[in-house]
């Protein structure tokens, strides 16, 4: 257990941390509040504009809305977050000092990321509870009513909902991690995941059916109330059904792990 | 000085009794390259071990293998009077190592990075890692962030996270690096006390001044071999140098007259204009060459005599330079007249 309350230690004082949270409740307090401030500055044309900014400042739906949108854009910042942990223990050579001291070395990345999995669903959790203050701000200015905030059917289902948005966002994560394990760099692996990302996306357009399967549609599709879902890159693609995704979620999170630990439990240390 | 007489013989039969780290055999190729090559080290336990090498000469590479970085093709390692195989991770439980440059997270302070560096492998107290920075002198600068430490600083956090489980076994790869004259002495006083309380302090490096008067064993590899090993004094004992200066215009006369005494290979003039000629005979022939010199109507003006590490070393290692991966040095001639570099070239 020491191995991963420091690994907590050394993530909860280290600015990609801060940088990662930042930068995404950031966005989502910006939008949703910019949302609600031009809510009523429609014009004749922008009646399906004022619509849209009703369903996301609105409660109980304006929840579902808003976690959808942090585990959406929470993906991709999770995913270069894990990449960027994954890397610098290679970039910077600490693990090597790990190693050198006689620890597993696929315990040393399997408890590295656990420690990340416990950042991330700290950081949903706060993340949300952010966003929700954020969209009750911008109903205000809006106008619309926040009575459904307190509607207790949605409220019971939302920690279901957390946990499934926590598991695609890992999910996410563990892809960096492993693909930053194997280039064992931050910014190579960081750069990869994000080629990943929008290649994924891209890909949906000529291959749908193949991209539905793939790490970024299926946790997208997990978290999804809907038929299609918003793939990598922001692409709509047709996705698989929620348990479906949630079980290809799993199977992508344990692949990732299991050829992360493979390969540095193989890897020669160097440099 | 039990331990260091025995390690001859240990050497010549393969047994490795009474020694803290004993490789045999030692095999490590990357791609076509042979780093080891065969690699036998003796390390006597409660000395404090030199080893040395060219660049290239696969030191580093030896250390990596000791410390489980990475795994040799072929031969065996015994460390702690124990086989170390892959897989046997416990064992550098014991076993403390810098091997290349000091790691840690830039944005953690020293402190906090010894004590998240004491959550992996052996339990360490957090009483010893105040001691550890007390010992290296950093208790100061110790909530300081290691991004902005020079690099002396952070060679002594490296060399405190080496000691954090009080080893037995302490192998360290140029720890002189970065560190300022206080700190190497600070370092060599600090080895040398822990090979006096009896542990072993493995020390990889190429300042061969500092391991003459820090180690009481040496090993010297060239081209991934061991090319000699034993302790200091006996190795050192076969390798004098007397320094005699004699007026310039009268070198080429000294040296001819010194002829019959030493081969004209071991006699070399180091510094024409101030008149220095270096005879490579042990020590206790001083009194031969004043005698001699002085015969032939030549008088010296200054006479040193001493025992000489880097002698010996160019000796063996045929003053090679690097074999390759490290870059090379090439002589000024050759780069001027465009002619193939001689020694120091890479292969």
């Amino acid at each position: 257990m020491r191995l991963f309350f420091s690994g907590f230690r050394k993530l909860r004082r280290r600015p990609a941390t801060f940088v990662t949270f930042g930068l995404l409740v950031g966005l989502l307090v910006l939008i949703v509040i910019a949302v609600g401030a031009t809510a009523n500055n429609t014009t004749n044309g922008d009646a399906n504009g004022r619509a849209a900014a009703r369903d996301l400042l609105t409660f109980p739906g304006a929840y579902e809305i808003l976690l959808s949108f942090i585990i959406g854009l929470g993906g991709l910042f999770a995913m270069i977050y894990g990449a960027a942990i994954a890397g610098s223990e290679w970039s910077w050579g600490t693990l090597k000092s790990a190693v050198t001291r006689g620890e597993s070395r696929v315990r040393y990345m399997l408890l590295t990321f656990a420690s990340i999995g416990l950042m991330i669903a700290i950081g949903i959790v706060l993340a949300f509870a952010v966003a929700v203050v954020a969209g009750v701000i911008g109903a205000n200015l809006a106008g619309f009513s926040t009575s459904g905030l307190s509607d207790t059917s949605t409220l019971g289902g939302l920690p279901e909902h957390l946990l499934k948005g926590w598991i695609a966002v890992l999910e996410e994560a563990s892809l960096g991690f492993a693909i930053a394990t194997l280039a064992r760099s931050q910014l190579a692996g960081i750069g990869a995941g994000i080629a990943f990302y929008f290649g994924e996306s891209f890909a949906s357009i000529f291959l749908p059916n193949v991209v539905k399967y793939m790490p970024f549609s299926v946790a997208n599709a997990a978290v999804s109330t809907g038929s299609a879902n918003v793939g990598g890159g922001g692409a709509t693609v047709a996705s698989l059904p929620a348990d479906q995704a949630l079980l290809l979620v799993v199977v992508w999170l344990i692949g990732s792990l299991l050829v992360a630990s493979l390969f540095t439990d193989r890897a020669e240390i160097t440099g | 000085m039990s331990a260091m007489s025995g390690i001859g013989a240990a050497s010549a039969t393969g047994g490795t009794d009474g020694l803290a780290l004993a490789t045999r055999g030692l095999l490590k190729s990357y791609g076509s390259r042979r780093a080891l090559n065969g690699l036998d080290l003796s390390v006597p336990s409660g000395v404090v071990y030199g080893f040395l090498g060219p660049n290239g000469a696969g030191k580093t590479t030896t250390m990596r293998v000791l410390t489980g970085l990475i795994h040799a093709d072929g031969g065996t390692v015994e460390m702690l009077g124990r086989p170390f195989k892959r897989g046997d991770r416990r064992r550098l439980f014991e076993v403390g190592a810098l091997v290349e440059a000091p790691t840690f997270y830039p944005y953690l302070s020293a402190r906090a990075n010894l004590r998240e560096l004491a959550a992996s492998g052996a339990p360490v107290s957090s009483k010893r890692v105040e001691e550890l920075l007390d010992l290296v002198g950093l208790c100061d600068r110790a909530n300081d962030k290691v991004q902005g430490y020079s690099m002396g600083m952070k060679q002594r956090l490296g060399i405190a996270a080496a000691l954090l489980s009080d080893p037995k076994l302490l192998m360290l790869d140029e720890p002189a690096n970065g560190l300022d004259p206080a700190g190497i002495v600070a370092m060599r006083d600090t080895l040398r006390a822990l090979a006096a309380q009896g542990k072993t302090v493995f020390v990889s490096s190429h300042l061969l001044a500092e391991i003459q008067v820090m180690a009481d064993v040496v090993g010297i590899i060239a081209a991934g071999k061991l090319v000699r090993e034993g302790p200091l004094k006996e190795l050192l004992s076969t390798q004098g140098v007397i320094k005699v200066r004699v007026r310039p215009n009268l070198v080429d006369a000294a040296i001819a007259t010194l002829v019959p005494l030493a081969p004209a290979e071991r006699l070399t003039e180091t510094d024409r204009d101030e008149g220095w000629i270096s005879v490579r005979l042990t020590t206790d022939r001083a009194e031969d060459v004043n005698q001699t010199l002085a015969g032939a109507g030549i008088y010296a003006s200054g006479l040193e005599s001493g025992t000489d590490l880097e002698m010996l070393f160019l000796e063996l290692t045929g003053g090679q330079g690097p074999t390759g991966g490290e870059g090379a040095f090439v002589g000024l001639g050759a780069l001027n007249s465009g002619a193939p570099a001689g020694k120091g070239t890479a292969e």
